[in-house]
């Protein structure tokens, strides 16, 4: 394994928007440089607007970057062999309604390239990793919004993915959900897995993170670990805080 | 082998999904009721009833089977990218093409189904009444399809640019509409000079030529659809395609 995940350098993403009277360009992310090490959980963390979710996406190849370069375990993200490697949770994900979650997972799990025993052993484990086996009878339509959380990050799991790109995988759930998510991911990154995660909740990325990266207004503004938001008064709060200010 | 695997996949479920998609029952019990509601223009043609319930009855069925074709080509991939279900595809090694070919297939699949199933409730009907199979009737239903399949394929490359579904089912309308004057098109291009018949040239190449796939109102031997019919369908498929994959590989989302 490389040692490290995920690479940026020099990376902007300018995106056009179409209108009447000409193009408008909006630049979301500038001059992004930073590298993930393997096996680390990485928290993203930023205002709305400070180009979060535009990271995540140049990082699953679902976005271009306008200028700079992004690697994936040394690939480009858009090719396949860094795709296979990523498993990609977006802020409130869709499911079909009428789909149980075994037929969500089973279609996700064709698409990462699994099928037979090998299959039908991903949905399974994804189903109990992330506590969905009692459920497995119901309907996504009867899925509460803590539910269909858990099964976007059963989707993510299926292939055993080294890195886990979260887009805000705790937003909106109750705490006994945050609870359970939370020790879900600890537990996968015992097991080595890089986490690259993004949310406004300073409080759930300083349980887990690492390492912090803080955006503002479509720039990396602070890079900080965990020793240093231990050693400082008010904590990772604080330095988030003085840096969007 | 994979990526048959990944056609599949995609295809199957694009299909699951339409079926179970209330407008697929919706359309396909408003074929019934029209299919049914022929036997009323059946009674009145007295001495024609056969062939006034056939031609009524495939008539109601392509235009059924066109319009919610339409509906579905239109709103598949916009749908996609707006419930972010695109987003949980296209971070997994799947080839744009391989999905865009699987999503195809599987609205193709449904139009197939809803022609089939509506057929056998038309020849059910037609027994009712004491007819039997009308000649001609699979070469119909099999132009019906090669119809829907230009047309639908079209609606994937006009829905990865237009502003909204409605917009791609009225470009596609037209466009399927224009398709049946064809013969009409070439007479104006020969009666006229200059730049309109530039235009109508233009437009003989730029829109298919739908009449290649009716058959309902040939005889005998002759309603067999030829090689043209099927060389034409599949061209215009593989170039509708092609000019959508151009679209979507440089899609962001």
């Amino acid at each position: 394994m490389s040692a490290t995940a995920v690479s940026f350098s020099g990376v902007e993403k300018t995106y056009r928007r179409p209108g009447f009277l000409g193009a408008r360009y909006t630049t979301a992310v500038k001059d992004l440089s930073f590298d993930i090490p393997a096996g680390e959980v990485t928290g993203l963390l930023g205002l709305n607007g400070a180009g979060k979710t535009t990271i995540m996406k140049l990082l699953t190849g679902l976005l271009f970057p306008t200028a700079g370069r992004v690697k994936v375990f040394g690939h480009a993200p858009s090719e396949g062999a860094a795709k296979g490697k990523v498993g990609f949770l977006p802020e409130l994900p869709y499911f079909s309604p009428q789909v149980r979650p075994g037929e969500a997972l089973a279609y996700y799990g064709r698409l990462s390239g699994l099928s037979g025993a090998a299959l039908a052993l991903g949905v399974g484990e994804a189903l109990e990793r992330t506590g969905l086996e009692p459920h497995a009878g119901k309907r996504v339509s009867e899925f509460s919004k803590g539910m269909l959380q858990r099964l976007g990050l059963a989707q993510a799991l299926l292939h055993k993915p080294e890195l886990l790109v979260l887009d805000e995988p705790v937003s909106g759930l109750d705490p006994l959900a945050i609870h359970d998510i939370r020790g879900l991911l600890a537990g996968l990154n015992a097991e080595g897995r890089t986490i690259f995660l993004s949310s406004h909740s300073i409080s759930e990325v300083e349980k887990l993170a690492g390492r912090v990266l803080i955006m503002v207004k479509g720039r990396l503004a602070a890079t900080v670990s965990r020793a240093q938001w231990e050693a400082a008064p008010g904590g990772l709060e604080a330095i988030f805080v003085e840096a969007v200010k | 082998m994979r990526i048959l695997r990944l056609i599949r996949a995609v295809a199957a479920n694009s299909f699951s999904e339409s079926v179970r998609h209330r407008f697929f029952t919706l359309f396909f019990v408003f074929a019934c009721t029209a299919i049914y509601a022929s036997v009323l223009a059946g009674v009145m043609a007295v001495d024609q009833e056969a062939r006034v319930l056939t031609d009524f009855g495939l008539a109601f069925m392509e235009l059924t089977a066109l319009a919610y074709a339409l509906f579905n080509a239109a709103s598949v991939l916009p749908k996609e990218a707006e419930t972010k279900t695109i987003y949980l595809v296209f971070s997994r090694p799947v080839p744009r093409w391989a999905y865009l070919a699987g999503k195809l297939a599987g609205s193709l699949l449904t139009s197939a189904l809803m022609l089939a199933v509506m057929g056998a409730m038309h020849l059910l009907l037609l027994k009712v009444r004491g007819f039997g199979v009308p000649p001609c009737y699979a070469w119909a239903l099999a132009g019906s399809l090669l119809k829907l399949s230009v047309i639908t394929s079209f609606a994937f490359f006009v829905s990865l640019f237009s502003t909204s579904a409605v917009s791609t089912m009225v470009i596609s309308g037209v466009f399927w509409t224009a398709g049946h004057f064809a013969s009409e098109t070439r007479f104006l291009a020969e009666q006229s000079g200059g730049v309109k018949a530039g235009v109508f040239k233009a437009a003989m190449w730029l829109i298919p030529n739908f009449q290649l796939f009716n058959t309902r109102d040939a005889a005998g031997a002759a309603c067999a659809l030829g090689p043209a019919a099927f060389l034409s369908a599949a061209a215009w498929v593989c170039g509708a395609y092609l000019a959508a994959l151009c679209l979507i590989s440089k899609k962001e989302f």
